[in-house]
């Protein structure tokens, strides 16, 4: 277990890094409202699978802030990736192979899940996260057509960039 | 605080969600921009605006509560005003207040002149024409509401008519617009009066005949014509209307003048009306049969 801190922290700074250098910069060029890449929630779903849910909870908030400072906006992606760290045990438990995850499988990467299990979850784990996130970025559900419209844009785009991240580096812890 | 630690722990992150959630959201109303707006509208909304609609609602919901009161209160003054033209004081030897709501019908000998005349009956107008050469109308009242033939319907513009027959629940009143319609109205600037006739046509002017022929000089469009009180239907100082003709000598008795009279009431238009209840008109007929016997 412990041979997964030191991978997390560096997806930690990492993937907030591409996400407010590079991702940031993309949607800033295209400038259109349904343009929206989230790759950092990948940090919540790579997070150690024995991790408490407390600590899962705190840390989905505490990238979430890392974030929201480069985007300045306090809070939003803080709520989401709080959501998240919350929901990703469920979400990875609704994957779990027969008798669960053991410490054959520290983390929920293809590398120990297949990739057909690992795809099918990040999906659902992502589109939670943005659902949740364009809902408080929203903060009214008088739009939901346009939150669904942007969630369902934004998992799309934000899947082929998880994809290409897994089939790239291949995390194993 | 280790027992505050094991619960956050047992609850798998739960509790600490809410606790960050809550943060999070106080992060976002106050350093958001569309989020504060939102959240200041929203509190706005539920702390004033629903309030403020619940008020509209209800006041329209008590509308008809207020027309109902205002009815009555228009009533009350009418009947006020009406019998206080009646007022007279007859004991002159001593200082006497009148105090005009503690007046009833049974008083002494010594206020007997000073008794309530009139009752007014607020009453909806549910049918009306004008067109034809005798025209009526159907009004909400009728004999359970105390209405009986005879009795006086007026506007709070100025007269409407008389009631001729009574159902349960309805009457049907002769228009002012009648070939039979006969008033006594008064010219109060000239301190006369004359009787006030419709002669078909134009539904919004009468004739007023048999006034006395010295007031030729004295009489002027404009001049304001009120009911006399001298029937037992109408009270006095209804209004009638506005003289709209010089005077001109009646052609059938060239000792008596004619005016038209442009009506106060457009009849085309009548809604709210007032059912005139004389109190006494039972005991003033049986007077009056003396006279013709």
């Amino acid at each position: 277990m412990n041979s997964g801190v030191f991978p997390s922290i560096w997806r930690f700074f990492g993937l907030v890094a591409v996400q407010v250098l590079l991702l940031k910069q993309i949607g800033l060029s295209i400038d259109s409202a349904y343009f929206n890449v989230l790759l950092y929630p990948l940090f919540i779903l790579l997070l150690p699978l024995q991790l408490s849910p407390n600590f899962m909870v705190l840390l989905g908030f505490a990238v979430g802030m890392a974030v929201d400072i480069f985007y300045a906006s306090p809070g939003v992606h803080a709520s989401a990736g709080a959501f998240s760290g919350f929901a990703r045990s469920y979400i990875v438990g609704a994957f779990a192979p027969k008798g669960g995850y053991t410490s054959k499988e520290p983390v929920f990467t293809p590398a120990y899940v297949t990739w057909q299990t690992f795809i099918q979850g990040s999906a659902v784990f992502f589109f939670f996260h943005l659902f949740w996130f364009f809902s408080v970025d929203a903060f009214t559900f008088v739009f939901f057509n346009s939150i669904i419209l942007k969630t369902m844009v934004s998992w799309g785009l934000t899947m082929v960039f998880v994809l290409l991240y897994a089939a790239m580096f291949n995390p194993k812890n | 605080m280790g027992r505050l630690f094991q619960l956050l722990l047992r609850n798998g992150g739960f509790v600490t969600l809410v606790f960050v959630e809550l943060f999070c959201f106080v992060l976002m109303v106050q350093y958001n921009s569309t989020q504060s707006v939102i959240w200041a509208n929203t509190t706005e909304i539920f702390g004033g605006k629903v309030l403020e609609r619940r008020q509209t609602v209800s006041d329209y919901f008590g509308l008809r509560e207020q027309v109902d009161s205002l009815n009555q209160i228009v009533d009350s003054l009418q009947s006020r005003l009406s019998n206080a033209r009646l007022v007279q004081v007859s004991v002159q030897d001593t200082f006497y207040q009148v105090n005009y709501d503690s007046l009833t019908l049974n008083d002494s000998i010594r206020r007997k002149t000073i008794r309530p005349l009139y009752e007014f009956v607020s009453a909806k107008v549910v049918g009306n024409s004008i067109t034809s050469v005798n025209n009526w109308l159907i009004i909400n009242r009728g004999s359970n509401d105390h209405v009986a033939p005879h009795m006086a319907v007026i506007s709070p513009n100025g007269v409407v008519g008389v009631v001729r027959h009574v159902s349960e629940n309805f009457s049907i009143a002769m228009s002012v617009l009648h070939r039979q319609t006969r008033i006594t109205a008064s010219l109060p600037k000239q301190n006369t009066f004359g009787s006030l006739m419709w002669e078909g046509g134009n539904p919004h002017v009468m004739t007023l005949k048999d006034i006395s022929k010295h007031f030729q000089e004295q009489i002027h469009p404009g001049d304001p014509v009120l009911t006399s009180g001298y029937s037992t239907m109408f009270p006095k100082g209804i209004s009638v209307g506005t003289i709209i003709t010089k005077p001109e000598p009646d052609p059938e008795n060239p000792h008596f003048l004619v005016v038209k009279v442009q009506l106060s009431q457009d009849m085309s238009n009548v809604d709210a009306v007032s059912i005139v209840r004389n109190l006494f008109s039972g005991e003033l007929d049986s007077l009056k049969s003396q006279i013709k016997q």
